[in-house]
């Protein structure tokens, strides 16, 4: 089954290379969005089965997929094509948290919040300390660091670090519902990948602010706080208003489900970032809150994104694997391969060390599912770069790099987590290709 | 963010469309025809377009190309599917005949007597006035047949007629199609072998997609996948055709034939999933038409009477001539050039086409013309086809009193 997907998927590449080799002969070349679209879709999808043949997850597959067809490896996407495909990430991203939503209980909350906030905490301190430190440590080998004064190498590296410390929402759950994955550790670390990105928001808002200032800027301490407020309550207040709209039409229309939920995460995605919110928040509000007021909604919610999550999915990963810039892996990569070791190791002794009593598969195996990073650390490396011209376009390329290398690895020890944890219903043996 | 503005459009005007009372006949006549047909997004879309109230400007359009991309793909991918060679091989000569005639006799009396205010007009090299010719009439030679199929459907009109009326109307497809690659042969590049080689491009890439898209569908089981993997291939049939600059309606005939011809039970499968994907699709494919139109060329509304009239006067006689060749094959109804002046969704997907491969002021005078050609005539079609329904006068009888 392995062979005829990957007979299919050396096709469909050789079709890729086929069109890139015609487009060599025109003088003018069109719009590349919808070709990459298309082609993302196919690879990632037969790409998906050939993981799973390998015992890999599928993510694993529409990451590698995208990465060899993308403009970094074999060339045959244009870049132009990849980069206009972010409204297709921000649907996914929408339709991913809203699903998550729809897993956030209240009773669950009660019984593993405080648990789960305290663990983050504690992870997300321990691996900023760490990367903080091995940051100025390094500060004589990364040339943006060499020249600037103390507090200003430590106001950076706290940046750095600020987003070294995020997990993967979306690889995590995306893992979850592939290997339809249900239990308490499952829901343990969905829950702290979940919050993780909470704490991330708020420390990033913290560490822009400390760095502008150290540089000159001043601290304006009113904007901070009202910038990282709306973002976080503004989110969630626009998440429960769209819960209300989505059940109205539930129950009021009752049709076409996953063509509507498709729209409004389309939409939500799209405003949010118009609105500086978080599209993440927001429909994870919306999913929790439609959940927990209507529970057999809910369920629809989560049977109609499953039907639609296949190709989302697919197009999602093989899009952000395409996006995986190789180059910067080339640059600098030693010292983010060295950091990422340390992330590693900082992640595995919190989770080792300070892990709840009482279940000790969550000491054991949780820090495999906190090393994959994606999208947010993406849009925070992005927006570093641009909020500090000088040295931030050299910072994104390290946090690039790292990203690059837990991408790769993370989906891998995600689905180990919750293979070892026993969790996973049915194993996905390697369906017909 | 013009993506989500024109998201939002398209979601009121379905809403606006599927409300009763706008589709009621009773009360506004004209805008239930345009709401049942779609073409309201036509209207809507050129009202908001930049050529009208400038709501999506240039920029949003270009940034859009992708989606008119799809929709053209799209369009071609369906269209190719319901091409079924067998059945095609079942028709009798005098069906393709009629078909031709009907077609064959708008396209000239439209193509011909408009060369001249074209070529006169625009200041352009004859070919190109006479590329610009033949394209409006490969658009007015085109029919649809959904008041025949209402008419059947809802009693109105016997079913063999209807069906004998739609199956015309489909035919002429093929004479538009075949028409399109000749504009395209002798519009799209600077000679027309490198033209007819862009074609030949188009139509190669759908096959090749087509073959491939088949053999990656054969075996699979899930309805989910085969939906993902159909998908999928139009989204890279139309984005390839895109990306090389040749036409992407071609490329998803070629690829929906070839599918049909090659694919198995699964393709069969498959497309009666997409057909689900087809009215959205249309719908969204019109609304960017319309924002395409440039409602101030003054030539274009002065070109505009002339074309429907002739087409109008077109269809009656192809009709008429149809009717002469196939009415002992096909049960055609009497008057039968009323019921071919309604235009469907292949006329726009042509000029569009050609809009985008050939961008110019011809190809934007061509495109204005026959997009309010189309809104015109799909009001104009539903009063025609009355007369189909209305029986026949009688031949007097000899020595009977007049």
């Amino acid at each position: 089954m392995t062979v005829r997907a990957g007979m299919r998927l050396l096709l469909l590449v050789l079709l890729l290379a086929g069109i890139a080799r015609a487009q060599m002969w025109r003088v003018d070349t069109g719009t590349s969005v919808t070709l990459a679209a298309g082609a993302l879709l196919l690879c990632g999808l037969f790409a998906g089965k050939v993981a799973i043949g390998l015992g890999l997850p599928r993510l694993t597959g529409y990451l590698l997929v995208g990465v060899a067809v993308g403009p970094y490896a074999l060339g045959f996407i244009p870049g132009a094509g990849v980069k206009g495909l972010e409204l297709v990430k921000g649907l996914a991203l929408s339709l991913i948290a809203l699903v998550a939503g729809t897993e956030l209980h209240l009773g669950l909350l009660r019984r593993v919040g405080t648990k789960v906030a305290v663990l983050c905490a504690v992870v997300c301190g321990v691996t900023f300390v760490v990367s903080v430190g091995a940051m100025f440590a390094l500060k004589g080998w990364l040339p943006f660091l060499a020249t600037m004064t103390v507090p200003q190498a430590l106001a950076v590296s706290a940046l750095v670090a600020s987003v070294v410390v995020s997990f993967s929402p979306t690889v995590t759950i995306a893992v979850v519902q592939e290997t339809h994955a249900r239990g308490t550790f499952t829901e343990f670390l969905m829950a702290l990948v979940i919050i993780g990105d909470l704490f991330v928001m708020v420390a990033f808002a913290l560490a822009v602010g400390v760095a502008r200032a150290s540089f000159g800027g001043g601290l304006d301490l009113a904007g901070l706080v009202g910038g990282v407020g709306w973002e976080l309550f503004g989110s969630v207040l626009v998440g429960a208003l769209l819960a209300v709209g989505m059940l109205v039409y539930m129950r009021q229309v009752q049709k076409e489900l996953p063509l509507f939920l498709v729209a409004i995460s389309f939409a939500s995605a799209e405003a949010g970032t118009r609105l500086h919110l978080s599209p993440l928040l927001m429909m994870l509000a919306a999913g929790a809150l439609i959940a927990n007021l209507d529970e057999r909604e809910g369920a629809r919610i989560h049977h109609a994104i499953q039907r639609a999550g296949l190709p989302v999915f697919a197009l999602f990963f093989a899009a952000a694997g395409a996006g995986l810039k190789l180059d910067a892996l080339v640059t600098v990569g030693p010292i983010a391969l060295l950091m990422v070791a340390l992330r590693t190791v900082a992640v595995w002794f919190a989770c080792r060390r300070f892990a709840p009593p009482g279940d000790e598969r969550l000491s054991r195996y949780l820090w495999m599912g906190l090393i994959s990073q994606a999208g947010v650390s993406f849009g925070l490396a992005a927006l570093i770069s641009r909020t500090f011209p000088d040295f931030g376009p050299q910072v994104e390329v390290l946090i690039v790099a790292m990203i690059t290398l837990n991408q790769l690895v993370g989906p891998i020890l995600t689905r180990r987590a919750l293979e070892r944890s026993g969790e996973i219903r049915s194993d996905e043996a390697p369906g017909p290709a | 963010m013009q993506a989500l503005l024109v998201f939002l459009a398209i979601a009121a005007l379905s809403l606006l469309a599927s409300s009763r009372t706008v589709l009621d006949p009773g009360r506004f006549p004209a805008v239930a025809h345009l709401a049942a047909s779609g073409l309201l997004f036509l209207a809507c879309g050129t009202v908001m377009g930049p050529g009208s109230l400038g709501v999506l400007s240039w920029g949003d359009l270009t940034a859009l190309r992708p989606v008119l991309a799809l929709g053209l793909g799209v369009a071609g991918v369906i269209i190719g599917l319901n091409l079924e060679p067998r059945l095609l091989r079942l028709l009798p000569r005098e069906v393709y005949a009629a078909a031709l005639a009907h077609a064959g006799t708008a396209f000239l009396w439209v193509a011909l007597p408009l060369a001249g205010p074209l070529l006169f007009t625009m200041g352009l090299p004859p070919g190109a006035a006479l590329g610009a010719a033949v394209l409006l009439g490969a658009a007015a030679s085109l029919s649809s047949g959904h008041f025949a199929v209402l008419g059947y459907r809802s009693g109105r009109m016997e079913r063999r007629s209807g069906l004998s009326v739609a199956l015309l109307t489909m035919l002429d497809d093929l004479v538009g199609l075949g028409v399109l690659v000749l504009a395209l042969s002798f519009g799209a590049a600077g000679h027309p072998l490198e033209g007819l080689g862009l074609v030949a491009l188009a139509l190669l890439l759908g096959m090749a997609c087509g073959g491939l898209l088949a053999f990656l569908m054969h075996g699979l089981k899930d309805q989910g996948e085969l939906m993902a993997v159909l998908l999928g291939g139009v989204a890279l049939v139309s984005g390839a055709a895109a990306y090389l600059r040749v036409s992407a309606l071609l490329a998803g005939v070629a690829c929906g034939a070839t599918l049909v011809l090659v694919g198995g039970r699964a393709v069969e499968q498959a497309a009666r999933g997409l057909g689900r994907f087809e009215r959205p699709a249309y719908l969204l494919l019109i609304f960017l038409v319309g924002a395409h139109v440039q409602a101030r060329d003054l030539m274009a509304w002065v070109l505009l009477p002339g074309y429907l009239g002739l087409r109008f006067v077109g269809k009656v006689l192809g009709g008429a001539l149809a009717q002469r060749i196939a009415g002992g094959t096909l049960a055609l109804p009497p008057r039968l050039g009323y019921a071919l002046i309604a235009q469907g969704g292949l006329a726009l997907c042509l000029v569009v086409e050609y809009l985008v491969l050939v961008p110019g002021p011809l190809s934007q005078r061509v495109f204005d013309v026959v997009v309010a050609g189309a809104l015109i005539n799909e009001l104009l079609g539903s009063r025609a086809f009355r007369y189909v329904l209305a029986p026949a006068p009688e031949a007097p009888v000899k020595g009977s009193p007049t």
